[in-house]
């Protein structure tokens, strides 16, 4: 099937003008339930998308079913070891095959005629087998299996068999986070049980353009403020910060921490009893990393946006958040929290104590959050106001976190993708600079 | 025809009144927006409020919820809410609280686990959501009434998805 964009040539979505500085996304993008259709196949439907990460299936046999993309997919590991995704649907008439969405199994028993596929997709059982002819082979109704691939232990998925870009490569720039990110521990992250699964009544890439805004959080976000400052947060330790452009729609902000990072970056606010073990984890990525890098580690925060819907903040605690279009004017968002396997089991509650301060659907920020996506998506209707502006920083060299660098860069490979490029082409809008390069 | 109770019948539905008449208190006080009253009159200096993952349950004791608030922490939730300052609850939610299936589970004398059912309607920024879920209490007994200690309720929605956040005390 092809869809093509209904709007005339020269009648652009997204109007990036280097010369007066100016970027707009006509907010047609939001509502057209057209562009939501075309987003499907010419975003998700090419993109390398997040699945989930390798400890949530930590042993053999252990499996999650999930949608991705708005395709409903298993990823398992086999009793090989082997990490795979498959979709869930059952070769035979289509229904899933796997409706539990955690657990641990030999096999997959679909429901309707109980064929049963092993935890490495191999068809295993057809009850009734001489209703087939000589013709009919099992290894021809194995699941269908869909490349995906694992960076520092995030899993990801591709439905299209022509993606020219192995994972790392379509990683770009962002591969450099995810490293901040799985270098926390030496014996691996995990994903901590107990998911926030919510959602908003607004576009998806409003949420996404939210995730690295932080232009609004003193604004959108006083009661948060509030409350850290009653807890006794201090001033960083140091200055500084930047946006960036990492390259395929990817982008991040670092900056330094307004509060604390419960891995090894002690204030007050998390009171003395935990400071001398903070304070020696501290040392120990000195050891390992050298004093510059361990501070990028372990003394910054970031936002790192993942073209086209994965969110990983690492902040007071670290937060995955996988956001999935409902078509123009919905959104489903997933949120898990990251942090040590080997974590202090003190310090793992100080993490998902301040987690469950800022984040999820009753956080004290988040649902601000959702309720202003949702505004923007209800302002929207009034259509007088055509375009959103996003030029903040295209003015300077190394544009400052409150700036909207990292939504520039999301857009304009939106812009590409949405206009077929196919990712073959090397296609840069190299004339914005594209932020501060990583220390 | 009347019904002769037993001494113990009576004190049971005696007791049964009471904590329903405190749950259907606390229940109007949330929905009349009198948090301060509700926060220092209704809870003990130790409360805990949660409201664990919809994926979760509460079945497994280490994970991640959506509230898991302390005493500290519920305060400065209840004068958040009252500040105008949360966005999303300004203007405030209009909500209907509904608790019934008010059931003793345990009676220690000092204190009683409770369980009751809840259904939560919230109105505001022109959409309506319904919160379902099953509440646990434990009450400690104070004079004639009682104080809310341990306060959990375990959502029955699969997701928050239709609702997107949950921006009210349950």
């Amino acid at each position: 099937m092809t869809i093509e964009l209904r709007r005339p040539v020269g009648d652009p979505i997204v109007v990036d003008d280097l010369e007066r500085l100016s970027f707009r996304v006509d907010r047609r993008a939001y509502t057209d339930d057209d562009l939501a259709a075309l987003e499907m196949t010419r975003i998700f439907g090419r993109c390398w998308l997040y699945v989930g990460h390798e400890s949530e299936v930590p042993g053999p046999g252990s499996y999650v079913a999930r949608d991705v993309g708005g395709r409903p997919v298993v990823m398992a590991r086999g009793s090989d070891g082997v990490i795979r995704v498959f979709a869930n649907s059952c070769t035979h008439r289509g229904a899933l095959i796997c409706s539990q969405p955690a657990g641990q199994a030999r096999s997959f028993r679909c429901p309707y005629h109980d064929w049963t596929f092993s935890n490495r997709g191999d068809l295993v059982g057809v009850p009734i087998p001489d209703g087939y002819g000589p013709g009919f082979q099992k290894a021809d109704f194995g699941l269908a299996r869909h490349r995906s691939d694992s960076y520092r232990g995030f899993v990801f998925v591709t439905f299209d068999p022509e993606q020219p870009r192995n994972l790392t490569e379509y990683l770009a720039g962002a591969t450099e986070y995810l490293d901040l990110i799985d270098d926390q521990s030496e014996v691996g992250m995990e994903v901590i049980q107990g998911a926030q699964l919510h959602g908003a009544r607004a576009n998806w890439k409003l949420m996404m353009e939210n995730s690295v805004d932080i232009y609004h959080f003193r604004a959108l976000h006083k009661r948060y403020v509030g409350y850290m400052e009653s807890l006794g947060s201090v001033p960083p330790r140091r200055r500084g910060g930047f946006g960036c452009a990492l390259g395929l729609g990817h982008g991040a902000n670092e900056l330094p921490p307004a509060a604390a990072r419960p891995l090894a970056y002690w204030t007050p606010m998390f009171g003395a009893e935990v400071r001398p073990r903070i304070e020696a984890t501290a040392a120990r990525f000195v050891d390992r990393f050298g004093a510059e890098r361990a501070e990028r580690i372990t003394g910054t925060n970031r936002a790192v946006l993942i073209f086209p819907n994965l969110m990983i903040i690492d902040a007071i605690a670290i937060t995955i958040r996988k956001i999935d279009p409902i078509g123009a004017g919905q959104m489903a968002i997933t949120s898990v929290a990251l942090a040590p396997r080997d974590e202090d089991p003190d310090i793992r509650e100080l993490r998902k104590s301040h987690y469950l301060t800022f984040l999820g659907p009753a956080g004290f920020a988040t649902p601000d959050d959702i309720e202003i996506v949702e505004s923007c998506q209800r302002g929207y209707l009034n259509r007088t106001v055509r375009y959103s502006d996003l030029s903040r920083g295209m003015n300077k060299e190394v544009p400052e976190t409150t700036d909207e660098l990292p939504a520039r860069e999301f857009w304009r490979q939106w812009d590409r993708l949405m206009h077929g490029y196919d990712g073959h082409l090397e296609i840069a809008h190299r004339a914005e600079l594209q932020g501060a390069q990583p220390r | 025809m009347t019904i002769e109770l037993t001494v113990d019948e009576a004190a049971q539905v005696r007791l049964w009144h009471r904590v329903s008449q405190f749950l259907f208190r606390e229940a109007r006080l949330l929905d009349e927006w009198r948090l301060i009253e509700w926060y220092y009159e209704m809870l003990t200096d130790d409360i805990r409020y949660s409201v664990p993952a919809t994926d979760i349950r509460g079945e497994t004791a280490d994970a991640l919820g959506l509230i898991d608030d302390d005493a500290a922490r519920l305060r400065q939730r209840v004068e958040q809410l009252l500040s105008g300052e949360v966005w999303c609850e300004n203007p405030r939610s209009r909500t209907n609280r509904m608790i019934s299936n008010v059931e003793i589970l345990t009676d220690r004398g000092t204190h009683l686990d409770v369980a009751a059912n809840v259904i939560v309607y919230r109105f505001g920024h022109g959409r309506s959501d319904v919160y379902v879920g099953k509440c646990r209490f434990e009450l400690v007994v104070d004079g004639e009434s009682f104080r809310v200690r341990r306060r959990v309720v375990v959502l029955d929605h699969e997701t928050l998805f239709e609702h997107g956040k949950l921006s009210i005390i349950l």
